[in-house]
């Protein structure tokens, strides 16, 4: 295998995935949001929390949208590219795939129809059960994903006959310490994420003096509320897995902390036990994990802050510099999200299954030209939709609760849109 | 436990081909079914509570290779691999349309997007014909260019065009369903729908007859855990896809959310 089409595909893959994780984490903790709100909006009868519902659900189903056709791409894309991986964890691996898209993403999926074309056809606690299926299979295919990801980072619960893993106990598969407690700690991450952009979107909005007062001090105040206790899971679990990832990725561990004396010895180590060949994972990437530790830093210090600060409706709609500080710390949960990954699949090189098969030995034979023509159709494709639906977002969250189309009464005339200067 | 693999596996396939290739059609027939861009969005909302509950079939399809066949998935994959990775581009393409079209409100936006569902829609239908001629013809590692197979791949194309036209005259109203209704000729839309579904049915089986599967699937331990809780949800799920059927089942006379 030629080392740029391997590279081509890894980074092909890794655009993939990072794009697919950034929609992901803000699909998980504003579907829950969005329950949430539709919960108490069902019971109450409340408007304002009806508006709520629509206005959060809109963001939340344009960036479903990208979540699941980058999540197409990755799918399939394991088969095409990486046959190998296919080929020997196939077994243990693809099970793991398989009982997402069945379990989960089927569910999933279908619920998204139902609720968003279900608005006033389906009985109101109906439609309510239906966000919930969504949320709970959101969770569901986190999992599973992790699962799958999880034996990569510690094949457990496998052994190797003939070159092609075969199970061998699943509840260690289902149960391995790779996978809780990072399933636990990206769910965090995915409050995190819907309640910052719940929170610097309302900010936003009482910056600018909006007359849905009740609404965005209302929607600023759950955000916080969710974020802060979000945080301290997020790094409970994370600091968790430093032990964890001590014991099973020694080396990785240790890049972190640059303790060359025991990188060279554990290098030393793994020369003996697996042959010649560099097992030290990039020091560059690794430092990733400062950048996510940093961004939970500042993001703790203004969450907390804001939830002490923002008692009194008044208060919040007033807080003004409080505004600016939640609306700048937007973009930090997805940096968090993004840098927690690079970090987590970086540390695991140079194996695709950790100690049993090389990411080199993982890719598909595909000719250089094939692999080439294939990352540049996709990585352009991903980088439009990227930045088209980023620009969506943020327009539809500018625009405010008025312009939300989703789930508007059939007899209800759209709004004349607001003339303001795009870029 | 690997005729109940192939069984699943054609469950999941031979759906994915009759409900997904219905709203591929009617993507592919877009611009001919709607004039107006009013009539588009209609056309639109005929699929729109569908598509998505539709292309799951084919997620599952992908899992059911991949946990249950993996030896097949990755071989299959990468041996049609042109055909597969135009297939996911044209999907991407697609949805990515049918997604943002009524997310702008501009002439040129609009037009865009229905580029998008209407070329991405006939990747998707032509790529399905190169895939389903290759497996027809017994070529599992490369995708056919002989003539006979070209031949066929643009008839599965044309099948899926057809079908969303039946589909989509089942559907509509108004002048979007009289234009959808022209190929049916005396026989009802109802008629031709079914036909064109059981012809994508034994497209299917002939295509899969010709992957052999049952001696292709994952290690009995795999299939073990695999089987029982996908044989456990496969009720629920067809329930859950019963109940869109029957929420959605009135003809479309207003435009939905997309």
């Amino acid at each position: 295998m030629d080392v740029n089409t391997l590279n081509f595909a890894r980074l092909e893959f890794a655009l993939t995935a990072g794009t697919h994780f950034l929609f992901v984490g803000l699909t998980l903790g504003l579907a829950t949001l969005v329950a949430a709100i539709q919960t108490r909006a069902t019971i109450s009868r409340s408007a304002v929390h009806e508006r709520m519902v629509r206005f959060w659900g809109q963001l939340y189903v344009i960036n479903y949208a990208v979540g699941i056709v980058t999540g197409l791409v990755m799918e399939l894309q394991l088969g095409l590219n990486w046959s190998g991986l296919e080929h020997f964890a196939g077994n243990v691996f693809g099970s793991g795939l398989a009982l997402e898209t069945i379990t989960a993403f089927f569910v999933e999926s279908t619920f998204v129809g139902l609720w968003i074309f279900g608005w006033g056809r389906l009985n109101r606690w109906a439609h309510l059960a239906v966000i919930w299926v969504v949320t709970l299979t959101a969770y569901a295919s986190a999992y599973w994903i992790m699962v799958s990801n999880g034996f990569l980072q510690h094949p457990v619960g496998a052994r190797a006959v003939d070159g092609v893993l075969r199970l061998d106990d699943a509840a260690a598969v289902l149960t391995n310490e790779s996978v809780l407690m990072a399933f636990g700690h990206v769910l965090g991450g995915g409050l995190v994420t819907g309640g910052l952009v719940m929170a610097g979107v309302s900010a936003y909005h009482l910056r600018r003096d909006t007359a849905e007062r009740e609404f965005h001090v209302r929607s600023l105040h759950l955000g916080i509320r969710v974020t802060v206790p979000a945080l301290l899971v997020t790094i409970a679990l994370g600091g968790l897995q430093f032990g964890v990832v001590g014991d099973t990725q020694p080396l990785k561990m240790k890049v972190f902390g640059h303790d060359t004396a025991e990188i060279n010895h554990l290098q030393a180590e793994a020369v003996v036990r697996f042959g010649p060949g560099n097992y030290v994972p990039s020091s560059g990437w690794g430092a990733a994990g400062y950048v996510m530790i940093g961004c939970w830093a500042v993001m703790f210090a203004v969450a907390v802050l804001a939830a002490i600060m923002l008692r009194s409706p008044e208060r919040t709609a007033r807080a003004r510099r409080l505004h600016g500080a939640v609306i700048a710390m937007v973009p930090l949960p997805f940096l968090a999200l993004v840098a927690g990954w690079v970090f987590r699949e970086t540390g695991r090189q140079p194996w695709a299954v950790y100690g049993l098969l090389r990411t080199r030995d993982a890719v598909s034979p595909i000719s250089a030209v094939a692999m080439r023509t294939q990352v540049a159709v996709f990585v352009l494709l991903f980088a439009v939709l990227l930045v088209t639906n980023s620009w969506l977002l943020a327009r539809f969250a500018r625009r405010g609760p008025d312009a939300a189309a989703l789930g508007r009464p059939a007899g209800e005339a759209a709004p004349e849109p607001v003339v303001e200067p795009t870029f | 436990m690997n005729t109940l693999a192939v069984a699943l596996l054609g469950l999941f396939a031979l759906g994915y081909l009759v409900l997904g290739g219905a709203d591929i059609g009617v993507g592919m027939v877009l611009p001919f079914l709607g004039r107006t861009s009013r009539d588009r969005r209609l056309v639109i909302a005929a699929i729109a509570p569908f598509f998505l509950g539709n292309e799951v079939w084919l997620v599952a399809t992908a899992g059911v290779l991949a946990g249950a066949f993996p030896p097949m998935e990755s071989s299959v994959l990468h041996g049609l691999y042109p055909a597969v990775a135009a297939l996911l581009l044209g999907w991407v393409v697609r949805d990515t349309g049918l997604w943002l079209r009524g997310r702008v409100d501009a002439r040129g936006w609009r037009a865009c997007c229905d580029t998008a569902i209407t070329a991405g829609s006939w990747t998707v239908a032509l790529s399905w014909g190169a895939i389903l001629a290759s497996l027809i013809q017994g070529s599992t590692t490369q995708v056919r260019t002989t003539p006979s197979a070209i031949a066929t791949a643009l008839a599965v194309a044309g099948l899926f065009a057809v079908h969303g036209m039946a589909f989509a005259a089942v559907r509509l109203t108004g002048s979007p369903r009289h234009r959808a209704r022209r190929l049916c000729g005396s026989s009802g839309e109802a008629t031709l729908l079914a036909a064109t579904s059981a012809a994508l049915v034994v497209l299917g089986l002939l295509a899969g007859f010709g992957l052999e599967p049952a001696g292709r699937t994952a290690d009995h331990a795999s299939l073990v855990f695999l089987l029982p809780p996908v044989l456990f949800v496969t009720p629920l799920l067809l329930a859950t896809q019963g109940w869109v059927w029957w929420t959605f089942r009135h003809r479309v006379t207003t435009a939905t959310y997309l």
